[in-house]
């Protein structure tokens, strides 16, 4: 999938260990991102706030000068740029308070580069969103924003339901999704017993999206886990 | 204090039943002393021996026998023989003492009959229709004179034992009582002490009988004390320090990862050098499972981890587990087979959806790592006695039975007490056992059906059958 215009976003990394910022920036470039700018402690990272206006940050959450959770409520207070965690604090105690405080995501070092890059790109994705992507199947495009799907030059729409169980196959696109996920997605909090409501649905997705729904080769079961959802490149 | 008033019971019972052992055992000993000598009292036999052997002779005289003599001897008596109606002395024996007359009237034999001639204690016994009198050595016997009782005191002599019995009851009581107030009332402080030692810090006042005791026992509470709270404070502190140094070691082993990956991936190194970052880069991801197991084992161990216990579908969260590493098994190396049991759609728990999660993955990592060039590992999960089982088993090499033994029985090497010992397997089966264990539930391991490695954790659960819970929305 080419989403290059996340590459352009202004991404701001904070952490007071010079090597380790290094090491980060070298990852990001070599992912091709363009515009990368680094900060060693919560004064500094809050200026470039201020002043350069990143699109992410990464917060370490131990800094010279104060500590990632303070200085994420104060970026907060005039900005809501997403932000990531990268930090060695790995209790479940700091994770939750991290996430509590409005961070989007929060890794524990040691991390691989990749994974780390996976997750800017995911968040990325998730915060700018291109110009409603028309979702490019085998057999047909998915329109999300009209929620409909273009099969031989038919509009065929989705329900509501169709529409968010697709729109959770499509976040993790070519993965697995479980049954319980997409429950959860459809019905909510306490998606428990919808097993077969579920499998309903899906043959009805199935009918607008496949060329042939009975041989599906756009939306696979994965037999008692859950659906994947193929994408075209 | 119920153990003292025990103690008093029992104390008071002994008490009762020796005060009627010895009372039975006086009587025994007083009839056994005092058999004898009555049955001995030869004096009244002897005399009815006597009238056979006192022989009339042609001449109407008495003659005593020879054998009357020796029975005479034997007592050392004298006898004498009364006419019937004149009371004269028919016959007498030789060693008649001077001051025994030779008559006697009614009224005289009515009274020595009962008693005394002239101080000598006699006997009697019908001869015919006279009397025959042996008068025994003063001092031989001692005789009743008055013989005579109120029948009342004779029918009511049971009534009477009893009252007297219940009398010395009473007073052993009172004074059993009045004993034992006194120590008591100085042990029961000591006694309560002992109960709540266990529980919490004990003081207890050193005065009065047991004040050494009370000393004692205040010393041995606050040994307890201390040492418990040191035997903490050293647990924290090894929890403590593992998770500092587990912390400290993951900024640099952040950036061994994040080069070695950097390297692995440099298009221009050869490829020979790539493979070696490659290595450094595998090795460190096991540095940092190794980290993060080693933390999370030392905080279940010491019960610093605090368990975010929710209502969870075990079903879900299994499943969840599976596919995330479907999702990661790129090379598909390592397929997964999910099998449920046909009609189980919920397992419903109090649990920590984050340590389950880990103690399945764990397991998974585990058929991963120790078998790299692949193999199949099947997940099923099925109904189990008032819970439910998942099984996690791979086709992979497996383990021999010894190890098998071992892995079920032996304690880690990290709680092992036993010296320094062989890591006997990683920690990663150590915090599965643990984390089911939170969760009560049980853990065996066991050779799977086809030669590799099997486990089966069994949980407690609510289960939900399909068909329980119909749905109409569309």
């Amino acid at each position: 999938m080419a989403y290059d215009y996340i590459k352009q976003k202004k991404i701001l990394l904070v952490d007071d260990e010079e090597n380790l910022r290094q090491m980060v920036y070298a990852i990001f470039q070599q992912e091709a991102y363009t515009q990368v700018e680094t900060a060693g402690c919560g004064e500094e990272a809050l200026k470039l706030c201020k002043e350069w206006k990143p699109d992410f940050a990464v917060l370490d959450v131990m800094l010279p000068d104060t500590d990632g959770f303070s200085l994420l409520e104060k970026i907060r207070e005039f900005t809501d740029i997403p932000v990531l965690f990268l930090t060695a604090l790995g209790e479940d105690e700091d994770r939750l308070k991290g996430l509590l405080a409005g961070a989007d995501d929060y890794l524990v070092k040691p991390f691989l580069p990749k994974e780390l890059l996976l997750r800017t790109a995911a968040i990325l994705r998730r915060t700018y969103k291109e110009e409603t992507p028309l979702v490019k199947l085998s057999g047909s495009q998915i329109d999300f924003a009209r929620a409909e799907v273009l099969k031989n030059g038919e509009h065929l729409p989705l329900t509501a339901k169709e529409h968010e169980i697709l729109q959770a196959l499509y976040r993790n696109a070519g993965r697995i999704v479980t049954i319980d996920q997409l429950c959860e997605a459809a019905w909510g909090d306490n998606p428990f017993g919808y097993e077969n409501s579920l499998m309903a649905h899906i043959r009805r997705i199935r009918e607008k999206i496949e060329l042939t729904p009975s041989k599906p080769v756009s939306l696979i079961t994965v037999k008692g886990l859950g659906y994947k959802l193929l994408v075209e490149e | 204090m119920k153990s003292v008033l025990k103690l008093m019971k029992r104390f008071f019972f002994t008490l009762l039943c020796s005060a009627f052992v010895l009372l039975v055992l006086n009587l025994g000993l007083l009839i056994y002393l005092t058999y004898g000598s009555v049955s001995n009292a030869g004096g009244w036999t002897s005399t009815g021996e006597l009238t056979e052997e006192l022989l009339v002779d042609g001449s109407g005289r008495y003659i005593l026998t020879e054998k009357g003599q020796e029975i005479l001897d034997e007592y050392q008596s004298w006898g004498i023989l009364i006419q019937n109606g004149t009371g004269d002395v028919l016959w007498h024996s030789d060693n008649l003492p001077k001051e025994i007359p030779l008559h006697y009237t009614i009224s005289e034999i009515s009274a020595f009959s009962l008693g005394y001639i002239a101080d000598y204690p006699t006997t009697t016994a019908a001869k015919g229709e006279n009397l025959l009198i042996l008068g025994h050595p003063k001092k031989t016997y001692w005789k009743m004179m008055h013989n005579t009782y109120d029948y009342a005191l004779i029918e009511g002599f049971p009534k009477m034992v009893a009252v007297f019995l219940l009398a010395n009851l009473l007073v052993i009581l009172v004074i059993y009582m009045v004993a034992t107030s006194g120590i008591l009332k100085s042990v029961r402080p000591i006694v309560k002490g002992i109960e709540e030692l266990p529980n919490k810090e004990v003081y207890v006042k050193e005065k009065g009988l047991f004040s050494q005791l009370a000393e004692a026992m205040n010393q041995v509470s606050e040994k307890l004390r201390t040492q418990e709270r040191e035997l903490k404070r050293r647990e924290s502190a090894r929890a403590n320090w593992i998770s500092g140094v587990s912390h400290d070691i993951r900024t640099p082993l952040s950036m061994v990862m994040g080069y070695a990956a950097q390297l692995e991936e440099n298009q221009s190194l050869p490829l020979e050098e790539r493979k070696k970052a490659g290595i450094i880069r595998q090795q460190s991801v096991r540095m940092k499972n190794l980290i993060n197991d080693l933390n999370l084992s030392s905080k279940l161990e010491y019960h610093m981890q605090p368990l975010r216990m929710e209502t969870l579908n075990l079903v879900a969260v299994v499943r969840q587990v599976v596919v995330d590493f479907l999702n990661l098994d790129l090379e598909g190396k390592h397929p997964i087979e999910w099998e449920i049991q046909e009609d189980l759609q919920g397992c419903f728990m109090q649990g920590d959806k984050e340590l389950l999660k880990r103690a399945f993955g764990n397991l998974i990592t585990n058929a991963q790592v120790h078998n790299p060039k692949g193999c199949r590992i099947t997940v099923k999960i099925m109904a189990e006695g008032q819970g439910c089982k998942v099984l996690l088993e791979d086709t992979g090499k497996g383990i021999t039975e010894e190890m098998l033994q071992k892995l079920q029985n032996t304690p880690h090497y990290m709680l092992s007490d036993s010296g320094v010992s062989q890591p006997r397997h990683g920690l990663g089966l150590l915090i599965v056992r643990q984390i089911v264990e939170a969760h009560g539930g049980t853990l065996v391991f066991y050779h799977g059906f086809e030669g590799g490695f099997g486990v089966e954790m069994t949980f407690p659960a609510e289960r939900m059958e399909k068909g329980e819970r119909t749905c109409t929305e569309y």
